[in-house]
């Protein structure tokens, strides 16, 4: 059976009149990269910066290896990793110094430092860089070296709150396949992020969270199964006149349907075949079309169903 | 794990350009402006030198001659004499080159050129000898019996009802003080480094406060390195001031030169752990933090006479307690008496007031930097 890495049961952190936390609970396994999705302010944050002792809450519990996590759980603190949101780094210290700074509060030993330093480094890529000032970074160099900063000691649980914000999209594929080899490497993740082809690109795990709830919970394909939407079909189409469109409507499996923009889209639950007999219907009608496409549902149909509003729109 | 913090705070302290710029570049400007503003100010207009009189004996004088001979081998004379005949006096004082003619004709007589204090001082000698010869001539011809003791009476020092102050050879010049007010700046401004601990170590303050919180590090410790740290680089800045002020510019600070490095050392403790009770007890921003520092400090500089020389004094009229606990005002005062009071009394208070404010700024730091968890990030 695999060991509970994190549990959170119940908590409760409002803000004035604001609840950011309602009744919020979690568990975390072992070697999970837990994903935490949600759009700004639905409490990703929040819960990472309860979980880490920062912040105090109003109910609740939080166990992390089995042991309570306060202020003053060094023991527990030592093993985990924490790449925050807004990069943590001194201006005045060149990259491997920064490194080594983060690293000696947590490994006494100078040689097992420098191992681990130059592992780190070598890990996130920023070997040609050791000796450059934050400053002279990029957006994506900042970001990697904020990761090497949480990581150069090997800790049993990594946090990363949001990590490839404004990176570009060589570093952010980079960042990803880092924290999954991470994973490979034994270490257990928690993921936050607000866009969804992450999460469901590493997450084996994820919890969807709004407005401090945590709304669903799953692996990519539980959640999907939660919703009624199997599949999206989009056909570009000139001209479709009423009657056609509601005989598509009345197919088996088809739920709901929309044209505009010379496109229908057609949602599916379930069945088999819905392309074919949709073009069936087109066919018979003799109406032309032209491109034909079929999308899988994505974490963000799963968040419009379930919250009623896109997660993309929430960004906005 | 508290050298590693030390070392880094050490590293970050001796490459952060503000530290640079308001700590040894700023101090080093004003002092060279000082220099110029107030250089030669003093030895031209504010330093005590002889008042050369001319003195015409129209009928011989012995005992003015003994005394102005007694006057002029003194250590500092306030006048020099010399002796012409009247015409030759009368040039001397048109052309500028005496203040005064002392005639002694009978009774003394005084002839000035102008009015100001050095004619005022020659009024007063005059007329103090005048009395004084009276009070001889009435003795010897009353009671000849106790005129010696009369003579005496008059020739030994004034009995006064004031304590008497051992005072060093120290420098007088009135417009140190403003070279005393700079290195109390410099001290104070050790606020900035002060406050920057509580930036590196509230989670609430910046991404850095909250990332080491996160660390095992306990925050006492934490705290107490970059203390450490902190004093470190702000007694480099003290030394380099006042090494500065001392060797390049050629300010004299009196005799007591090796005692104005650990003053100027404690004054810069001082101003760190001030920084550090104000960043730890004020709940705003490093912005807001940074405008109230340099808000109070300036304005603490500016009661102990930083910009106008007499404002220490008029504060000691108004509300003379507050420059007992102005710490700017200590520290300048505390070069004050170093320089001018033979004795340590006054200097040794104003050490024990510096340390035990430092002591109690660092411990209302602490306490209040000892929260664990924050309400919001």
């Amino acid at each position: 059976m695999e060991n509970t890495v994190v549990k959170i049961q119940d908590l409760v952190k409002r803000y004035g009149d604001l609840i950011a936390l309602d009744h919020f609970s979690l568990e975390i396994k072992e070697g999970e990269i837990f994903g935490l999705l949600g759009p700004n302010g639905s409490g990703k944050t929040t819960t990472i910066n309860c979980l880490l002792s920062l912040l105090s809450y109003d109910k609740g519990s939080i166990e992390i290896f089995g042991r309570e996590m306060t202020p003053v759980s060094y023991d527990i603190k030592k093993e985990i990793g924490i790449i925050m949101q807004n990069v943590a780094v001194f201006d005045e210290l060149t990259v491997y110094e920064n490194i080594d700074y983060f690293c000696g509060l947590y490994i006494k030993d100078k040689e097992k430092r420098k191992k681990c330093i130059d592992e780190a480094v070598k890990f996130v890529g920023l070997e040609d860089f050791v000796k450059f000032y934050p400053k002279k970074l990029s957006g994506g160099l900042l970001r990697r070296l904020n990761i090497a900063c949480g990581i150069a000691h090997k800790p049993k649980l990594i946090i990363l709150d949001e990590p490839t914000v404004a990176v570009d999209p060589q570093s952010r594929n980079r960042i990803l396949e880092g924290i999954q080899e991470l994973s490979r490497n034994g270490a257990t993740i928690i993921y936050t992020s607000h866009y969804m082809e992450e999460v469901e690109q590493i997450c084996t795990r994820i919890a969807i969270m709004d407005k401090g709830k945590k709304v669903a919970e799953g692996t990519k394909d539980e959640l999907k199964r939660m919703i009624k939407n199997t599949e999206t079909i989009t056909i570009e189409i000139l001209e479709l006149p009423d009657n056609v469109l509601r005989d598509i409507s009345g197919l088996d499996h088809v739920y709901d349907t929309n044209y505009s923009d010379g496109k229908l889209s057609v949602y599916c639950s379930g069945g088999k075949h819905n392309l074919l007999r949709i073009l069936d219907v087109l066919q018979k009608k003799e109406l032309g079309f032209g491109r034909v496409y079929t999308e899988l549902p994505t974490l963000n149909d799963v968040f419009l169903e379930i919250t009623g509003t896109a997660l993309r729109d929430k960004e906005e | 794990m508290f050298l590693h913090l030390l070392k880094y705070e050490l590293k970050v302290g001796l490459r952060n350009k503000d530290l640079i710029i308001w700590l040894i570049l700023f101090p080093i400007v004003l002092g060279i402006f000082f220099k110029v503003a107030f250089g030669s100010i003093y030895e031209k207009t504010e330093k005590f030198s002889s008042i050369p009189v001319a003195v015409v004996e129209e009928k011989e004088n012995e005992a003015f001659r003994q005394v102005l001979e007694s006057i002029e081998n003194s250590d500092e004379p306030f006048l020099t004499a010399n002796f012409v005949d009247k015409e030759e006096a009368e040039k001397l004082l048109s052309d500028g080159d005496v203040e005064g003619i002392i005639t002694t004709d009978g009774e003394l007589s005084l002839t000035v050129k102008e009015k100001g204090l050095r004619e005022t001082m020659l009024k007063s000698f005059a007329e103090q000898y005048k009395i004084r010869e009276r009070i001889a001539m009435d003795a010897i011809n009353t009671a000849p019996e106790k005129a010696q003791e009369v003579i005496s009476s008059l020739t030994s020092e004034t009995v006064s009802s004031c304590r008497k102050i051992p005072l060093t050879q120290g420098n007088p010049d009135v417009y140190i003080q403003y070279f005393y007010n700079l290195i109390a700046m410099v001290a104070m401004f050790g606020c900035m480094t002060g406050m920057h601990i509580t930036m590196q170590n509230q989670a609430d303050l910046s991404a850095l406060g909250a990332r080491n919180n996160c660390s095992p590090v306990p925050k006492s410790k934490s705290v107490l390195a970059c203390l450490v740290g902190s004093f470190v680089l702000q007694t480099i800045c003290m030394v380099l001031c006042v090494t500065f002020l001392a060797f390049v510019l050629k300010t004299d600070f009196g005799d007591r030169l090796w005692l104005v490095y650990p003053t100027a050392v404690l004054g810069g403790i001082m101003g760190v752990t001030f920084g550090f009770m104000v960043g730890s007890l004020a709940c705003v921003g490093e912005k807001a933090k940074v405008a109230i520092l340099m808000t109070v400090t300036m304005s603490l500089c500016f009661c102990s006479g930083l910009m106008m020389g007499n404002m220490k004094a008029v504060i000691a009229e108004k509300i003379p307690w507050f420059n007992n606990i102005n710490p700017a005002a200590v520290i300048s005062d505390s070069f004050y008496c170093l320089n001018i009071y033979e004795d340590y009394d006054r200097f040794i208070t104003k050490l024990i007031t510096m340390a035990v404010t430092a002591a109690v700024f660092a411990a209302l730091g602490f306490l209040a930097s000892r929260r664990k968890k924050y309400a919001s990030i």
